[in-house]
């Protein structure tokens, strides 16, 4: 078969993301109609920049989700076909079944495999990771925030000073020292992620109680079905065929296998426990200035003296009137982790040498750049555009929360 | 002779020397200064309209005005009337969504809106200064007194640093500041609010501008020190002959300074005239209503009582057809009022007084007002609550990181001792920093006492704090907040927030039942009961604050702290708030601790005052007590600051000197000896080295005063109705 021309390349690309450029017209269509009624996420269609970061980030989102449900990817991101190795984009394949793909979209990298479809693929090991990382670095951030910054005094002293201590250590280093298998031997990134993964539980405990503590009777049950369920997970999280660290030196025993409900890859636990513990010290300073500010407000004064409790005031009445800068800090940060995964990624940290991620193919692209240039490329033009998608989404929020 | 003239001006000739440049563009303008004398100001059929996404905002329209030389004319109306948006229009600076859709705006004949920024430039802060509200922020933080005062005349007339310097220092001198050489050295940040006021009043005066814009300039301020401030700017005025546009809301201020006074309402000026012609022969029935809306002094509840104006205040883009004011007027007549638009019309027999009413020559201007149903006041009960020697003093450590080093004693509350009974309202009188917001915050258990003791029917509380209070005390005492605008969280709906104040109180056995409480709560405090499932955004300044009222009686409360409660609402708004107060008052029978600094409301509420200054009760007594003659020297003083809306009332004329002393270094001896006039009437210097013990002068009148017996009789009254 002959190799594909750049229109033709271009325009088969194009069409193999159909089901993104649908999904797409069909969100902002449905969102569009009913802006009015949608509140700060309606607003946002208001802002043209808001609207093409939003577009952006829809754009990777839908295309992680479709390429995992096999509606974009032509090839399988790890099958290697002879004769394609560092083949330039549209080049026909020889000698294959009728039910392959004919061409490799974008070309081969060095093993021979698609690029295309390991660039689709690597979206969703982003989307997968970077909103979920976040999500727990403000959990963390926000339960240790508020109370230092409600509280004050020596707290906020003695906390701060353990955020200063993380933000002044080496980010990089850091992430060596935890993918060092002589360290990961000795357990820290499991205690590391017991000890972190266990503040969701906290946040919502507390978040339920202080709310509804006056009521017990609809209070006990709901906190037992609740965090029984988030205890699991968290078990079956942090523990791996049934052991929580398991060495030569020692053992520790957690969730029997049976009711493991799945395993996260020891890389992929690194990965999320560098991401929570890097990004959960700015989360928490930025949650507790916002503190600081709103607790001198009269609704704040007028909970103290009705009696209300210090958690409650923090969750309920201090945190959601601090959502505003919250939520544009988490588009940013999603940024940020995205860029820290790629990072991971780039250094071999973490992930299996396999895994299509961006990072890594960024980095086996790196090696032929001065020769062959198109490996490399899409999945750096596809970090930058998440990026670049998340900051513009940011910045529209940020316009659209502080207009009227 | 216009201002530039003045002897103490630089000569102009040395400018021309250093600078040649710069002279050409100033020459023009010094001459210009000096050779117009018709009116300064001309706003001829004033439209402003502001634009956002989704409509034309019109903020003022068809708004006319003039100013002499030398006239001070005020501007005044509720928030959102677009007295503000006019100074911005004069000023040419209404930002990117704001412009000019309609008229004039002349500035010494040359229109205002013809220029370009250039000349712009060269007339703003040197021939139209503007002084705000918030001093703090009309002050750049980071740069030293003197320099930001020399830059005005360096930037608009190009003297040399030495000239800039003496001028700064004789301005600094002008408005009255002690040891003006440190005050030019100084920062911002370390002078008090009222000094910083005057250095920005300065900082307008300093290049003599014709006119001088006061946009709200004393609102943050405190009463005394507001009087200061007033009496300061009447003086400027008359010595440097500029005219004056007094923005504000406050009617007795603009009573004190004004020559005119023009009347806003809803982007309208619907009254215009001299401060005689409008204070005593209003002629639209808004200044009317507003006028009734304010507790006088001269009037007595009964035979005054105030009326609140119905209704609530139109958003700009749904102003009615006609009159805007015509759905909240008593005189609205169907058919005539709603239709066309309006025009100002001359008032016959005086050419400088207009009205935008289409019925002024119809309406009988002194009929009585309608009093309706007077409601008997109930008697005060039992003794609810004693508070015996009460202190609250707060440690502060010199050393604020490490807390180490020294420690000072703050004696925020000094031996306080009073009752209040059922059904009673107890005002609590005095400035910021006198202790009133610690007592409430020691009342209700958010701090515990140093010393002394609060009985609550008998049982002592002082000691316990809110979390060691079972529900029934913690909603027996609660609190009615200043703030409208805070009171409220804002992303929790109206219902949501009194359920939750009904469930932490113990009320009701299930959802239902605290919903329908909640209901009746609403209706409590007359809203709507759709308002439940509002967002407090959705609500006007009034109604949130009746939500906090309706949260504040959830618990049965029968102990109210309300801490200002009305200070932050439109005037027309104030009224219609203080009488729900006191109906509630009247039905619950619950004990009111009233916190406030304007006497003219407590007058019209309360059965008896306490008079604060840094911590001490100075004077307490029941309200003619403390109202009339003997007084404590601060509270005549504090009498003769608040600022009156009544042309008859005459009033004795004390200014204290200097600012509020610091409660972290209070003086010594008596706390009001630094700034009292009577100081020298008390024999061998007893002010200064010996606190006044508290001595009852009649029954329930106490006085904390070394002044004895004769010299307090020789007092006179404050306040006087001339016409009486």
């Amino acid at each position: 078969m002959e190799p594909l021309g750049t229109f033709e390349i271009i325009g088969r690309i194009l069409y193999q993301f159909t089901s993104v450029w649908l999904a797409l017209v069909i969100l902002f269509a449905a969102s569009i109609a009913f802006k009015r009624r949608l509140g700060l996420y309606g607003k946002l269609f208001d802002s043209p920049i808001g609207m093409i970061g939003f577009a952006l980030v829809m754009f990777w989102i839908f295309t992680g989700v479709f390429g995992q449900m096999d509606l974009i990817v032509t090839h399988d991101s790890l099958t290697q076909i002879s004769g394609m190795k560092n083949k330039v984009p549209g080049t026909a394949l020889r000698g294959v079944g009728e039910d392959v793909y004919p061409w490799y979209l974008m070309g081969g990298d060095n093993l021979a495999r698609d690029v295309f479809s390991r660039m689709v693929e690597g979206a969703w090991v982003v989307v997968q990771i970077a909103p979920l990382a976040t999500l727990f670095a403000f959990m963390v951030g926000i339960t240790l925030g508020l109370p230092a910054g409600y509280f004050g005094g020596r707290l906020d002293t003695g906390i701060s000073f353990l955020a200063n201590l993380i933000l002044a250590f080496p980010v990089i280093l850091l992430f060596y020292l935890l993918v060092t298998p002589e360290i990961v031997a000795t357990g820290v990134p499991n205690f590391m992620a017991t000890v972190l993964f266990i503040f969701p539980i906290v946040f919502t405990g507390v978040l339920i109680n202080s709310r509804y503590h006056t009521q017990p009777g609809f209070r006990t049950p709901l906190m037992i079905g609740v965090l029984g369920v988030m205890f699991w997970i968290y078990l079956s999280m942090i523990s791996t065929n049934g052991y929580l660290v398991n060495n030569e030196d020692f053992a520790i025993p957690a969730l029997p296998k049976i009711l493991d409900l799945f395993d996260v890859s020891g890389g992929i636990l690194v990965v999320f426990v560098s991401v929570v513990f890097v990004n959960s010290p700015t989360v928490f300073r930025i949650v507790r200035g916002l503190a600081m500010d709103i607790k001198t407000r009269d609704y704040v004064a007028a909970a103290q003296t009705r009696g209300e409790g210090a958690w409650y005031i923090m969750l309920w009445e201090i945190l959601p009137n601090a959502r505003g800068p919250l939520i544009v800090d988490f588009c940013l940060r999603i940024g940020y982790t995205t860029i820290l995964l790629g990072t991971l990624g780039f250094f071999g940290l973490g992930l299996p040498p396999e895994s299509p991620d961006w990072g890594s193919t960024i980095n086996e692209g790196r090696r032929l750049l001065s020769i062959y240039l198109h490996p490399a490329l899409p999945p750096a033009l596809a970090l930058l555009s998440l990026v670049l998608g998340l900051n513009l989404l940011a910045d529209g929020l940020r316009e659209e929360s502080l207009k009227d | 002779m216009g201002p530039g003239a003045s002897p103490r001006t630089p000569g102009v000739f040395t400018t021309r020397r250093s600078r040649a440049w710069h002279l050409c563009a100033n020459w023009e303008m010094e001459m210009q200064k000096r050779d117009y004398d018709g009116p300064i100001l001309e706003i001829d059929k004033l439209s402003i309209s502001f634009f956002t996404r989704l409509r034309e905002i019109p903020a003022v329209m068809d708004f006319s005005i003039s100013v002499q030389p030398g006239e001070a004319v005020g501007l005044v109306g509720e928030s959102g009337c677009g007295k503000s948006t006019v100074a911005l229009g004069v000023m040419q600076d209404l930002g990117k969504n704001g412009a000019v859709v309609g008229g004039s705006i002349k500035f010494k004949g040359r229109d205002l809106g013809a220029m370009n920024q250039e000349e712009l430039r060269a007339i703003r802060g040197s021939e139209i200064a503007m002084i705000y509200q918030e001093p703090m922020a009309s002050l750049n933080p980071a740069m030293k007194i003197g320099k930001q005062l020399m830059e005005v005349p360096m930037i608009h007339q190009g003297i040399n640093k030495k000239e800039a310097f003496e001028r700064a220092l004789q301005v600094v001198t002008d408005v009255k500041l002690p040891d003006p050489k440190r005050i030019l050295n100084s920062f911002p940040h370390q002078l008090s609010g009222g000094q910083q006021q005057r250095i920005v009043i300065a900082m307008a005066l300093m290049s003599e501008p014709a006119l001088l814009i006061l946009d709200e300039p004393t609102t943050a301020l405190d009463v005394t020190v507001e009087a200061a401030i007033v009496e300061l700017v009447k003086d400027l005025g008359r010595k440097y002959g500029t005219s004056m546009l007094f923005i504000s809301h406050n009617l007795g201020l603009v009573l004190e300074t004004c020559d005119r006074i023009c009347v806003m309402y809803s982007g309208e000026a619907v009254e215009r005239g001299s401060i005689n012609a409008v204070f005593d022969e209003m002629r639209h029935p808004y200044t009317q209503a507003l006028f009734r809306s304010i507790p006088l002094p001269g009037a007595d509840k009964n035979s005054h009582p105030l009326v609140a104006i119905p209704g609530n205040f139109p958003l700009p883009h749904e102003r009615p057809e006609g009159c805007n004011f015509g759905p909240r007027c008593d005189y609205f007549e169907e058919g005539r009022c709603d239709q066309g638009d309006l025009l100002m019309a001359a008032v016959p027999g005086d050419e400088r007084h207009h009205t935008r009413c289409l019925k002024f020559d119809e309406i009988d201007w002194n009929a009585p007002i309608d009093v309706g149903e007077q409601k008997q006041k109930a008697e005060p009960g039992e003794v609810v609550l004693k508070i015996n020697d009460l202190r609250k003093y707060y440690e502060v450590a010199a050393n604020a990181i490490f807390g180490g080093g020294d420690t000072k004693v703050v004696k925020a509350n000094e031996t306080l001792t009073f009752e209040a009974r059922e059904s009673e309202t107890l005002a609590i009188v005095g400035e910021s920093g006198c202790g009133k917001s610690t007592f409430a915050k020691v009342l209700m258990g958010l701090e515990t006492a140093t010393g002394g003791e609060i009985l609550l029917d008998g049982r002592n509380i002082e000691q316990l704090p809110i979390e060691a209070r079972d529900a029934k005390t913690v909603g027996e005492i609660q609190m009615v907040f200043q703030n409208p605008f805070d009171t409220l969280n804002p992303s929790m709906t109206v219902g949501r927030q009194i359920i939750r104040a009904l469930e932490i109180f113990g009320v009701g056995e299930n959802e239902a039942a605290r919903k329908a409480r909640m209901l009746d709560l609403l209706d409590l405090v007359k809203l709507p009961r759709a308002f439940a499932e509002r967002m407090p955004r959705q609500l006007s300044g009034g109604q949130k604050q009746r939500v906090g009222i309706a949260r504040a009686f959830a618990g049965g409360a029968r102990i109210v702290v309300a801490d200002e409660p009305v200070s932050a609402l439109d005037v027309s708004v104030q009224a219609a708030v203080t009488d729900l107060l006191m109906e509630i008052q009247r039905e619950e029978k619950t004990t009111l601790l009233f916190i406030s600094h304007d006497l003219s409301i407590v007058r019209y509420l309360s059965d008896r005052v306490m008079v604060m200054y840094l911590g001490h009760v100075v004077e307490l007594g029941s309200t003619d007590q403390v109202f009339s003659p003997p007084y404590h020297p601060y509270t005549e003083a504090l009498l003769s600051a608040v600022p009156i809306a009544d042309t008859s009332v005459e009033k004795k004329h004390i200014v204290l000197e200097g600012d509020i002393p610091s409660a972290v270094n209070p003086p010594p001896g008596c706390p009001f000896q630094t700034r009292c006039r009577w100081k020298s009437e008390v024999p061998g210097g007893l002010c200064e080295s010996q606190v006044p013990e508290a001595r009852e002068l009649a029954e329930g009148h106490q006085i904390k005063c070394h002044l004895s017996a004769e010299k307090l009789a020789e007092m006179e009254v404050v306040i006087k109705i001339a016409a009486e």
